[in-house]
């Protein structure tokens, strides 16, 4: 092949402009820490890391989620725990109140005391979080429980959340089947309210047997506010590993997104060396090679 | 042999290494010229005469004086020169693109349609919430904002490479009529004895920029003119007469239409089908027309299908669902009513026109009961048009999520600017190494040019001392009369 000045000079200015390119690219690199700047850098990882992103921000909302569902249960926990201290007094106070030897002025003084625990027990059915009725279902916004009758005005249903893709956890729990044992009051569990009721008629009355005839329900009552307490620390449980769950992938998501985008410092800074290095010696062996010219042999 | 043809022989050297000088120095300064072929001076000897039976020279002679030259590596050059045209200009279209949807530095549409979904989770959380309902509306405005900018980002590419046609036309027609002008001084020149070796090189440059603008053939032709076709076998020049294009709108698309009048008049016929070559792989304007005509139109067809399909479903699930105040409208217009998988020319334009049909927050429907019976803390129509984002939809290019349908748009830009940076580079190569090829066969070396120079010199000053030495032998044989 025959090499004139032009074809030298051309391919100099080639090879210098190759370097060139390939010093921006790793200082880019470098710059800003991730090889993936566009989608022409890597179509394919591109496309896995938009996936994972994705999967990385439902997760970041199922946390949201998590914590909302775990804030309201544990209200509703407490409100049950709550429930179940008024049960328990009952019982004492209804004991106290099934042997016939009580007078008439301390089935008086315990009348009322049952009537303030049942009003305790209805105000507790109607508790709030966040400006919610957590027993009221779907009618939320309003008290779910006649503080008078303690008729239930609420819905049946449970308030879902998210907590993994299409795993859904109720959050609130049905007033109905807490308090009122179904509907009709009493058609699958225990009508507590009733059972304050029939209390305050047995005592009215001086009816002792009446009262004896309660205290069988108020075990049933316990048991079936009990149960709901199971239940809400059961979903409590299946939000916290849901939560450490959560948690654990949205690492490993990071961590792969790392592996595909981010660059290896030490590879781009020894690659930047060499390329720095190829740019010298390139400039310095075009210098040497134009410097020299039969010119200056010819006289 | 006489004396007299010893001088003579001496001269013929003296005008043929002049001759050859001059050839060397008009190299020797055309050393940067673009597109010129180094000359040769080809010395012969002059034919013979017996002299007492003996067959004598009578000195030398410059036969021609030749330019290198080779018309294999020009129609290299010229199909290098399309490719590489075409590519530069679809990579920096393709640049202006990528932009829009890079989800990976920048917020883009990706990213809203998981807020979107993500406010309806939210809102299942908070089903009576004012702020939770309105930020529903304000990421679904946003949304809808996202695929209304890039919708008309992309139109602007493509009304940008329209645009450019107009130069890309005007340099052509430049061109065109520059070599049908060489053609015409050439055949005059050569019709005498002279050799047009300028002017070829100057016509061989125009045709090789002809064809980085538009992928055309050549053929050298008897009388000295070169013929010039479009790759489609379209006439461009005959002999004096050059084509031209010309740009009309057609009334359908709104975009130009390029017209070609062939040489030397005629009708014009519509060239826009075959002026980039095969798939518009030739040349500028076949970039500019692929750009326009197929790649961006790709991008817009996914772009509507995606707001279609994601308006049809979203409506289908809003419409099913009750607002604070019982209403049951749908989340978006206009209407999408078309099952999917939507048929392309039903989506088309979709992505421009699509809004929001909400006008209040108490029309986002968290509920899938009328809330005055069932409940404002109903929030199952919430969950499950947040689940549209994990559903399948039915698309064109089979079943998936939006979010995967819209990455893998992402993915076909991605993929396309790979392959133009690729093309760029790769024809670019190409080209530097046949302009490398070419410079090698015919570009001047400096230092053959001081050597030939240093040989002409020498050779002159040896016919000047053969002149010197038949003059002496005349001063001696007419010393001989006195």
């Amino acid at each position: 092949m025959r090499v004139t000045q032009n074809t030298s000079a051309n391919q100099v200015l080639a090879s210098l402009q190759t370097i060139l390119k390939r010093q921006q690219t790793l200082q880019q690199q470098a710059a800003t820490g991730v090889k993936v700047n566009n989608p022409g850098d890597d179509p394919v990882a591109t496309q896995q890391i938009l996936h994972l992103k994705s999967l990385s921000a439902a997760s970041d909302q199922f946390t949201r989620n998590i914590t909302n569902g775990t804030s309201t249960l544990t209200v509703v926990e407490s409100a049950m725990a709550s429930m179940g201290d008024v049960l328990a007094r009952t019982k004492e106070l209804a004991i106290g109140m099934s042997s016939d030897t009580n007078n008439a002025q301390s089935r008086a003084a315990a009348a009322k005391e049952f009537e303030q625990l049942r009003s305790q027990f209805i105000s507790l059915g109607n508790t709030e979080f966040n400006g919610k009725f957590v027993f009221g279902g779907f009618k939320n916004d309003t008290a779910p429980f006649d503080l008078t009758t303690g008729a239930f005005s609420g819905t049946n249903d449970d308030i879902k959340v998210e907590i993994a893709r299409d795993s859904f956890v109720p959050t609130t729990y049905s007033g109905e089947t807490l308090v009122s044992g179904g509907t009709p009051p009493g058609s699958t569990g225990v009508d507590i309210v009733g059972i304050f009721d029939n209390i305050a008629t047995a005592l009215a009355a001086g009816n002792s047997a009446g009262i004896r005839a309660e205290l069988g329900k108020i075990d049933d009552a316990q048991a079936q506010v009990m149960a709901g307490r199971a239940e809400i620390g059961a979903r409590m449980n299946r939000l916290t590993s849901a939560s450490s769950v959560n948690d654990d992938m949205k690492l490993s998501i990071t961590q792969v997104v790392a592996g595909l985008q981010d660059v290896d410092y030490a590879q781009v800074i020894s690659d930047l060396t060499k390329q720095e290095n190829a740019f010298q010696t390139a400039v310095a062996a075009s210098a040497k090679i134009s410097q020299i010219s039969l010119l200056d042999y010819l006289r | 042999m006489s004396l007299t043809s010893l001088l003579n022989t001496g001269l013929s050297s003296l005008n043929a290494q002049m001759l050859a000088i001059e050839v060397t120095g008009e190299n020797i300064t055309n050393v940067n010229t673009p597109g010129y072929s180094r000359q040769t001076a080809m010395l012969v000897n002059a034919p013979t005469t017996l002299f007492r039976a003996f067959p004598m020279g009578n000195g030398v002679r410059v036969s021609a004086v030749q330019r290198t030259y080779d018309s294999f590596l020009q129609g290299q050059m010229m199909v290098a020169n399309s490719t590489s045209g075409q590519a530069k200009t679809v990579n920096s279209a393709l640049q202006m693109v990528q932009p829009l949807f890079n989800e990976l530095t920048t917020e883009g549409l990706g990213q809203t349609m998981q807020e979107f979904f993500s406010t309806w989770q939210d809102l299942a959380a908070n089903p009576q919430g004012v702020p939770e309902r309105q930020a529903v509306l304000s990421v679904g405005q946003q949304l809808v904002e996202d695929f209304h900018r890039i919708n008309t980002s992309l139109a602007s590419v493509k009304d940008n490479m329209n645009q450019s046609l107009e130069q890309v036309t005007s340099d052509i027609n430049d061109a065109l009529k520059q070599i049908a002008q060489l053609n015409v001084s050439i055949k005059q020149i050569e019709i005498g004895q002279g050799v047009a070796n300028e002017l070829r090189d100057q016509r061989e440059l125009v045709v090789r920029q002809l064809s980085e603008m538009v992928g055309v053939t050549f053929k050298d032709e008897a009388d000295g003119s070169v013929s010039v076709n479009l790759t489609s076998g379209q006439s461009l020049i005959s002999g004096k007469d050059a084509a031209s294009l010309s740009l009309t709108t057609n009334v359908a698309t709104g975009y130009y239409d390029v017209m070609l009048t062939p040489p030397g008049g005629g009708a014009a016929v519509n060239a826009t089908a075959f002026v980039g070559g095969p798939a518009n792989s030739q040349g500028e304007i076949g970039g500019m027309l692929q750009i326009r005509d197929t790649t961006i139109n790709r991008y817009l067809a996914d772009l509507d299908e995606l707001a279609y399909s994601l308006a049809n479903e979203m409506n289908a699930a809003h419409a099913a669902g009750y607002g604070l105040g019982g209403t049951q409208m749908d989340f978006f217009t206009p209407a999408a009513g078309t099952a999917p998988p939507v048929p392309a020319a039903t989506a088309a334009g979709y992505s421009a026109l699509i809004g929001i049909n909400l006008t209040s927050a108490n029309q986002v429907a968290a509920a899938s009961a009328a809330p005055a019976v069932g409940g404002t803390g109903n929030n199952l129509n919430a969950l499950s048009i947040a689940a549209l984002y994990n559903k399948t939809f039915s698309m064109s290019a089979g079943n998936a999520t939006p979010e995967a349908f819209y990455n893998s748009l992402v993915g076909k830009v991605g993929v396309d600017v790979q392959g133009a940076e690729r093309g760029e580079s790769q024809t670019g190569a190409i080209v530097s190494q046949l302009n490398n090829q070419r410079e090698s066969l015919t570009g001047v070396s400096l230092d053959e040019e001081l050597v030939n120079l240093t040989k002409y010199q020498k050779a002159y000053e040896g016919a000047a001392r053969v002149i010197n030495v038949g003059t002496e032998m005349m001063d001696t044989v007419l010393g001989l009369i006195r």
